[in-house]
């Protein structure tokens, strides 16, 4: 069957994200490099409400200029069950009396899915619970990834080289603002950054060279995350993006770019509007003039960082480097990428029909590989547990 | 008064043979709702066509009740025929019943019908007697009350097979919607079918080959041993329904008639078929081995042209469906052949180099196109799933699983339920359970596995190999000799039916004091909880059928 028929992907996009129309943009991305004639493609659009939708209609992009696309002909509600008999959508589950919900198996889910709630493990617990093979990190890498705090301890651990950092959580701040001031000026000199721990796309990131702007950074940090970082600002350095594809330490590292905002700052329209394409055609450098034995130390930096955060999928792995001192940094791993970093590997002789299809292989793979594990062991303590009583139990160890 | 008393002799009368119906719904369902092996089954049971109490019951009362038919207001004659009646149809203790009565739906409509049917039955000849005989005398009318309830409670299995036929076209209308549903499910589902049939071994292939197939898809196979029409459709209806991540349906398909793969293909048409053995299992069905060979042949021939055949090739009626060369893949199996011999004859898996120990078998398993191999290594035991394991590599490989993959997941295997399966109890006795279905192959290799236990008692419990057909003597005989070699002690259960098992253990030097004949399995569970000790081990071969 696997070999006879297409293969059905559901791309997932949108969802309960301060990225959500990012993600709607990557999601259409994606679901236009598929080609159509091998995969059946289901578009899910999770709305800003966190409400399910699934239909033809939501595979366009000019679609979502209409605000009633959810009123449209063909667009249903739907939820991804997580009964793993059902192995996809459940569609129209609340179907009365003169319609029925229908299930709709999935192969391959998709997630395009930026930020908070798909790009956290979050999502991908679903996809484990429902026993399908699913695009990206698995649970713990991308809960993992996405904090920037754990992401630093893991990879110093694993000897990559990462800025120093102090955080703080909010709790703390709102108490004791001034010992947290105190503590952050005894370690570094400004200028600082403050950033959300969980945060992607430069939201909620702040620049401070006074102490002034760093409270006030802090506080707008504090509204969008729990626990806030603060390190240090390179201002004599340029940034340099590396995206890594693979799964289970096979691993290929893509040409490197250098982004060419670095001037002041990113701002979130600069990252992904410019241009009016995404990332696509933000202005850049590709390949990153830095020379070979930098680039090949960064490739080989991306490689070991995304196997110590057991990253699977496909990933863009951003550093500051400092090209005169010969010093890199690895800044963060996003592994929902916007525009899934189609535009770096273009150079490796990868379309983006290519690498769809290459993430759709590395996760039925990386599925198999865990089927490789047993999950039902069948023992007798049930018998046993009703011979002998549950007060027997403990001897039954 | 009297009329009172006549109906209360009819209702005892129709309650005793609604007792009987029920008693022998459990063997018509053991026989699979076949009437003609029914009724000659209970034909062939004196004790049970013409049970000796009920009769003589009846006629101690006739004869009592005439004796005091002198008084003819007493009612005496009609209390005697209340208490003979009673007598009569109490039901017999039953001797050892294996398998209960399955209350299914359709057992119960049929039930009912048998019930209803009985009632009418006796209401319309006893108005039937009354309106054309004009009995006007008590006696008469008492003596053919008593006589009518007797034929209908004789006739209990009889009233059983017309409730049956009456109720055929409902039965078949339902088992038309049955089929039509299930075969909705499955084109919804929509997995790929693997379809395993063969005298033997299809039970334990296909639980190995769902295991395998798990280490990299989602493989459903049929429970236990479902493998007729109803049982798969059974299957699909009540499992299938809402499983959409199944990827393999794996069809375990029996073949009691010709015709009837056909009928199962029909509904779960394979993409691969895979031929176990052929061999002399229910040959007095079949008649001749050809027969059935052409039986299991067509599952190979519902397979599409691009499907693949995978073929044990070692059994030489086997050989012949894959001289056949349909469909475009033939893939064959071997354990008997060298690789130079077996590479000649365009084989594609093989294994050699076999052992077997207490701890499981193993074997080199080589694919001569590419001369990959592996060593397999299991905890299933008996030298017959060599040729299981190696039509579930076949198919695994084929499907993309890796070899390396396929000999990891091996070694997790366990044995289908009571196929070998051993298991020590509280005692320490070793208790060997091949209960199932025993075969002239399978025999071997379990006698090969008792005697593995170099240590202690040795017991074989069996009540030897039936449905073999004109073979059957001849395969009992050789199952006789084995056992002397192996076993240290012996209990036959059944004496006609095990009589050839006997006299072959007989011709050998076996010690006859310790080979014993008993009528139940469990006195001979009784035996060996009293007799042996720690370290001694049990071989249950067979476990017949609540008909035997």
């Amino acid at each position: 069957m696997s070999s006879r028929r297409r293969k059905v992907v559901a791309v997932i996009f949108g969802g309960r994200s301060v990225e959500h129309d990012v993600s709607i943009v990557t999601g259409q991305q994606i679901m236009e490099a598929f080609p159509a004639q091998r995969y059946d493609i289901i578009p899910v659009y999770i709305a800003r409400d966190g409400r399910w939708f699934t239909g033809d209609a939501l595979a366009k992009l000019d679609s979502f200029k209409d605000e009633n696309i959810l009123q449209r002909a063909g667009v249903k509600a739907c939820l991804l069950s997580p009964d793993a008999r059902h192995h996809g959508l459940i569609v129209d589950p609340l179907a009365g009396r003169f319609s029925r919900s229908d299930v709709r198996r999935i192969d391959v889910a998709f997630p395009a899915l930026h930020g908070s709630h798909g790009e956290d493990g979050s999502i991908q617990g679903l996809f484990e619970l429902a026993d399908i093979p699913y695009v990206g990190c698995a649970t713990l890498g991308s809960a993992l990834t996405n904090d920037k705090i754990l992401t630093k301890t893991v990879l110093r651990q694993a000897g990559i080289p990462v800025l120093d950092d102090f955080w703080v959580a909010r709790e703390r701040w709102l108490e004791q603002p001034e010992s947290v001031i105190g503590e952050i000026l005894s370690m570094f000199d400004f200028p600082l950054f403050i950033k959300p721990a969980t945060l992607g796309s430069s939201i909620g990131i702040g620049r401070a060279d006074t102490e002034a702007l760093l409270r006030a950074s802090i506080d707008i940090a504090a509204n969008f995350d729990r626990r806030i970082l603060i390190e240090p600002a390179i201002t004599d350095g340029i940034e340099v993006n590396c995206s890594v594809i693979g799964f289970g330490g096979r691993y290929e590292a893509s040409t490197l770019e250098q982004p060419l905002s670095w001037d002041d700052f990113l701002s979130y329209e600069d990252k992904y509007l410019r241009g009016g394409e995404g990332m696509k055609s933000a202005e850049r450098l590709l390949p990153a003039p830095i020379g070979d034995d930098l680039t090949a130390r960064i490739k080989e930096t991306s490689l070991a960082a995304f196997q110590a955060v057991d990253g699977r999928g496909i990933a863009r792995i951003d550093y500051l480097v400092r090209p005169d001192k010969n010093e890199l940094y690895l800044n963060e791993i996003n592994t929902m990428p916007g525009s899934l970093a189609f535009y770096l590997w273009r150079e490796d002789a990868y379309t983006s029909e290519d690498l769809v299809q290459k993430l759709v292989q590395l996760a039925i793979d990386a599925h198999a590989e865990k089927r490789r594990t047993l999950y039902d062991y069948q023992t007798k303590l049930l018998d046993l547990a009703s011979q002998r009583g549950l007060k027997g139990g403990k001897s039954l160890k | 008064m009297s009329e009172l008393l006549l109906a209360l002799l009819a209702g005892i009368w129709l309650l005793g043979a609604w007792m009987r119906i029920y008693r022998q719904a459990r063997f018509y369902q053991i026989e699979e709702y076949m009437s003609g092996r029914y009724t000659r089954w209970v034909l062939a049971q004196r004790g049970r066509s013409l049970p000796a109490r009920p009769i003589t019951a009846w006629f101690l009362g006739l004869a009592a009740g005439g004796m005091l038919a002198e008084a003819p207001a007493s009612p005496a004659p009609q209390v005697i025929a209340l208490i003979a009646a009673a007598v009569a149809v109490y039901p017999p203790r039953e001797i050892e019943v294996k398998k209960s009565l399955a209350a299914t739906p359709r057992m119960q409509r049929l039930l009912a019908g048998a019930c209803l049917f009985s009632a009418l039955v006796f209401v319309a000849l006893l108005n039937a007697i009354r309106a054309f005989a004009l009995l006007d005398s008590n006696l008469l009318n008492l003596v053919a009350t008593s006589l009518t309830g007797l034929a209908l409670f004789l006739l209990a299995p009889l009233l059983l097979v017309a409730g049956n036929l009456i109720l055929q076209p409902l039965e078949s209308l339902l088992r038309r919607r049955y089929l039509r549903r299930a075969a909705a499910i499955l084109e919804r589902v929509n997995p790929k079918v693997i379809g395993i049939t063969g005298s033997y071994g299809k039970t334990t292939t296909k639980v190995f080959l769902r295991e395998i197939l798990n280490a990299r898809f989602h493989a459903y196979a049929t429970p236990k041993s479902y493998n007729t029409l109803m049982g798969i459709s059974l299957a699909i209806n009540r499992d299938l329904i809402d499983d959409y991540r199944s990827e393999y349906f794996i069809s375990e398909m029996g073949a009691y008639v010709e015709g009837e793969i056909d009928r199962i293909c029909q509904l779960t048409p394979p993409d691969i078929a895979i031929v176990t053995e052929v061999g002399p299992q229910h040959l007095e069905r079949f008649g001749t081995l050809d027969n059935v060979k052409e039986a299991k042949y067509e599952i190979v021939k519902n397979l599409p042209p691009d499907g693949a055949a995978v073929l044990n090739w070692d059994n030489p009626y086997i050989r012949d469906m894959a001289a056949a060369g349909y469909p475009d893949i033939i893939l064959t199996v071997s354990r008997e052949l060298s690789a130079d011999v077996a590479r000649a004859q365009g084989v594609a898996w093989i294994a050699r180099d076999v052992r077997e120990t207490l701890d499981g078998i193993s074997f080199v398993v080589t694919r001569l196109a590419t001369g990959e191999e592996t060593r397999i290594q299991t905890g299933i035991l008996g030298e017959h799933n060599v040729t299981n394991l190696l039509l579930c590599i076949a198919v695994a490989h084929h499907e993309g699983i890796a070899l390396r993959d396929i000999a990891l997941r091996i070694r997790s295997l366990k044995p289908a339920e009571s196929r070998l399966a051993q298991d020590k109890t509280a005692a320490g006795i070793t208790i060997i359970n091949d209960g199932y279905s025993a075969n002239p192959k399978g025999v071997v290799s379990a006698l090969k596995v008792l005697g593995l236990h170099e240590h202690g008692a040795r017991l074989l419990v069996t009540p030897g190999m039936i449905e073999l057909g004109d073979l059957q003597d001849e395969e009992n005989r050789k199952l006789g000799l084995l056992a002397a070699q192996y076993a240290t002690d012996i209990i036959l259960i059944g004496k006609e039916q095990t009589q050839p098992i006997a006299r072959a253990i007989q011709s050998t030097s076996f010690d006859l004091s310790r080979l014993q004949v008993v009528e139940t399995l469990s006195e001979s569970i009784d035996w060996y909880q009293q007799h042996l000790k720690a370290g001694d081990a049990v071989l249950f071969l067979n476990d017949l059928p609540d008909t035997y």
